[in-house]
Formats: structure tokens, sequence, C-alpha cells
């Protein structure tokens, strides 16, 4: 054995994982040279010596009760989400929906019936509804987990157009939301609301202040289909100077596909 | 860790029980400070909860476990902006003397492990892993994501400068009263 091969078999010999016959071609090798073996002793010992370290010691009482606190909360959390959904499918409340579509169908029925203005209960019911809708998104939207929030957001589709609390609510999402799947979620449930300047605004903004390569690409696409002229300055910064490639190749395409010169 | 993932959470408990003096140790030694790795223990374990989803049954569990633990520490330092390792032994402790242990081997040891602390943080990692939680090299290849011949490389070369800077230590010493004992070649 060579003295290289001796260093390359080192760490296995410190450890003990070498094997017998490693071990004696290691050894034989050590007694003819002198070099080596004051190496291998200085290394050797300060292996062993690391033992002579001891290990510290935790308060494994008081790490197991944060844990148990920690198990209880996220037992909790999980008590509420299934709770929330089985009442979403309890009888009670399927009655009260089976109800609510036979008082709608009686009214519309009668409302037809009458005369074709629109009655005053089908408003009232519809905009219920509506309300109900609103609520369940904004409070999807204000959980602490990523996953509820991420079905906020899908649930947003569901929700009439005119609700300028939901706008406000991704606009919201998009800026501070810590998840990058909840931020791309939002921008692709902001699309249909992309007629509206302070959605087109915020899309453009967020094309300076979003690090994320996924959420800057969404942006990309966002001011592409909506043909935003405006978004060409940021888009520009993104294609000399974003730090992803594709991002950057993403930004000069965008500038392309606005109809304009990058 | 299958139970916890189908969403038994009370079991996180006796995964706590087998495994948080393991991550607790390494923590500890990494950063030099028992009350950061008590911190850092919990981070683990809450992120296990959180992110019980994205473990493979067929992966091993350690290997996933220990991948947590350096991205809690790691991301401990980066919200501090910290660069230097923690530099006091363990919160400003000399490393307990075992019984029989004499002075001498009482200083050494703290010496050693102040050594230890001012080594590059990839170096002490690596120490850290091969010595104390005994990893197989292969192991620790698989968790820093390198070949195991780079990975025994650079054991080595740790292992040489963490001597190097042990014995600078020494050196500096007003009476040179010991060095390393001589071992035997039989580790």
């Amino acid at each position: 054995m060579q003295c290289e091969e001796v260093s390359e078999k080192l760490p296995d010999y410190l450890t003990g994982a070498a094997d017998a016959a490693t071990r004696a071609a290691i050894e034989q090798h050590l007694s003819g040279c002198a070099t080596c073996l004051q190496e291998v002793e200085g290394l050797a010992a300060t292996w062993h010596s690391l033992g002579t370290i001891p290990a510290p010691l935790p308060d494994s009482r008081g790490m197991r009760a944060g844990v148990d606190a920690l198990i209880e909360r996220e037992q909790a959390n999980q008590a509420r989400f299934v709770k929330a959904r089985f009442q979403w499918n309890h009888p009670l409340v399927t009655a009260c929906a089976a109800t609510l579509v036979l008082a709608v169908g009686v009214v519309l029925g009668r409302a037809s019936e009458r005369a074709p203005a629109a009655t005053p209960e089908v408003a009232t019911l519809h905009q219920e509804l509506r309300d109900l809708k609103q609520m369940v998104t904004l409070s999807l939207m204000q959980q602490q987990s990523a996953s509820e929030r991420l079905r906020g957001v899908s649930f947003s589709n569901q929700v009439d157009g005119s609700a300028d609390e939901i706008v406000t609510a991704l606009l919201d999402t998009l800026k501070h939301d810590t998840n990058v799947n909840v931020r791309l979620a939002s921008v692709d449930a902001l699309k249909r609301f992309a007629e509206r300047d302070v959605v087109r605004r915020a899309a453009v903004d967020a094309l300076d202040t979003q690090r994320s390569p996924l959420v800057q690409m969404a942006l990309i696409d966002f001011v592409v289909e909506t043909q935003d002229r405006g978004a060409v300055g940021a888009l520009r910064k993104l294609s000399a100077a974003a730090p992803n490639e594709t991002v950057r190749t993403r930004a000069a395409w965008g500038i392309k596909h606005l109809g304009v010169e990058s | 860790m299958q139970a916890v993932q189908r969403g038994d959470l009370a079991k996180l408990g006796s995964l706590f029980d087998r495994h948080h003096l393991a991550v607790f140790d390494f923590l500890a030694r990494m950063t030099g400070s028992r009350a950061i790795a008590e911190d850092l223990v919990q981070d683990v374990f809450e992120r296990i909860l959180k992110y019980r989803a994205t473990w493979r049954g067929d992966a091993p569990f350690l290997a996933w476990l220990f991948r947590i633990a350096r991205n809690a520490r790691a991301d401990y330092y980066r919200r501090r902006e910290f660069t230097a390792p923690y530099t006091e032994a363990m919160d400003g402790e000399d490393p307990a003397p075992g019984p029989e242990a004499t002075l001498e081997t009482e200083s050494e040891a703290a010496r050693l492990q102040r050594a230890l602390l001012t080594l590059r943080e990839d170096k002490r990692e690596l120490i850290v892993l091969a010595r104390y939680r005994e990893m197989k090299y292969e192991a620790i290849a698989e968790l820093l994501d390198v070949d195991v011949g780079t990975i025994k490389v650079r054991v080595h070369r740790a292992l040489k400068e963490l001597r190097d800077i042990f014995l600078n230590l020494e050196s500096r010493l007003p009476c040179n009263v010991k060095k390393f004992p001589k071992s035997s070649r039989t580790i």
C-alpha cells in the first residue's frame, strides 16, 4: 500500500469501517513509513480525544412538554377542520340547503306567474348566499394553515365577481402570504378581476417585489394575458436583472408579446 | 412516522422520545449552545408535523430527520444573520469532567471543543456526524448529496484542520504540559 492509499483509507480506518485486510495493509505500511505513522497517530489521537468532550444534556422534560403542547395544538386544529367539514356535510345543513333551494324555486315560480319584475325575496336570498360564500372564503384565507388559505383562494372563484372584499383579500395574499403556492393561486384567482385598475397595478408592483421565480413567471403571464403595457418597465427590469435565467427569458418574451421592442 | 403521517399525531411524542437526544446532540455540538439547540429541537419537531406529508415511506427516516435539523439550524442563523458559530464552550460552561478525569484532561477537552467550534461549520458538521452521530459515510453522503469518496476526503481534511487548530491553541498555553496521548494504532 502506498502513502496516498493510506491517506484515502484513513477515514474508514478511524471509524473501524475498514475490513481486516485493509487494516492489516495499513498497519504494515505504517511499520515502514514514519511520515504516515506520525500523521495517522496524530489524527487517531484527535479522533479519540473528541470522545472526551462530554455529551451535552438537554432538558428533555421541558422539550417534551413543548412537543406535547404542539401535538395538542395541531390536534385541536385538525378537530376544528374536521368539524368545519362535518358541518358542511351535516344532515341539518343539507336539509337547510334543500329548503333554501325549494324556497328559491317556489319564489321564482310565483314570481314568474305573477309578473316579470324581480321579487325582493329572490334578491335577498341571492344576497345571503353571496354573503355566505364570501364569509367562508375570507375566513379560509385568514387561516394559519397554508393548505386552508389555498382552499380559500380557490373558493374565491365561486364568489360573485363584484366582491370588493375578496379582491382586497386576494391582493393582500399576493403581497404578504408567506407560502409560494398560496401566492401563485392568488395570481390565478386575480385574473378574473383583471379589468380593475387596482388589480393590474398590483400585478405590476408585484413584478418588482416578488422574489419567487414561480410567482414572477405567473405574474409575467398575467400582464401578457391582460395586455398591460404599464408592466413593460417592470418586465425590462426583470429581463435585465432577475437572478433566475428562466425568469429573464420569460420577461423578454413578455415584452415582445406586449408589442414592445426589448 | 407512518402513524404520524396517517394523522395519529400523538405518535410524534414517541418519535421525540426515540430521536430527540440524537437531534439535540447534533444541534448542540454544531451551535455550541444548549439553549439554542433546545429551541431548534422544538423547531425540528414542529417541522416534522408541518411537513409530514413530504416524507416518503421508502426513504430512511433518519436522513429526512437530519435534513430537517440542518435546515432548522441554517434558517436560525440566516434569520439572525449570524456568521460566526457560538464560540463559548456550551453556554459558557466547561465540559463537565468524568469521575476519573484529571484537570489536564478536562482542559484538553475544553480546548478541543473550542477548536471544534472554531472549525468552519461544514467541516464541523462532518466531524459531528461521523464521530458523534456515528453516521456511516454512505449516509452522510446521502444527507449532503455528495458522493462517498468526496465525503471521506473531506472528513480527513476536516480532522487534520481540527488537529492543527487544537495544537495551535495548545501551543499558546503558558506551560505546554499535555499533548494528545499517543494512541495505539488499533482504533
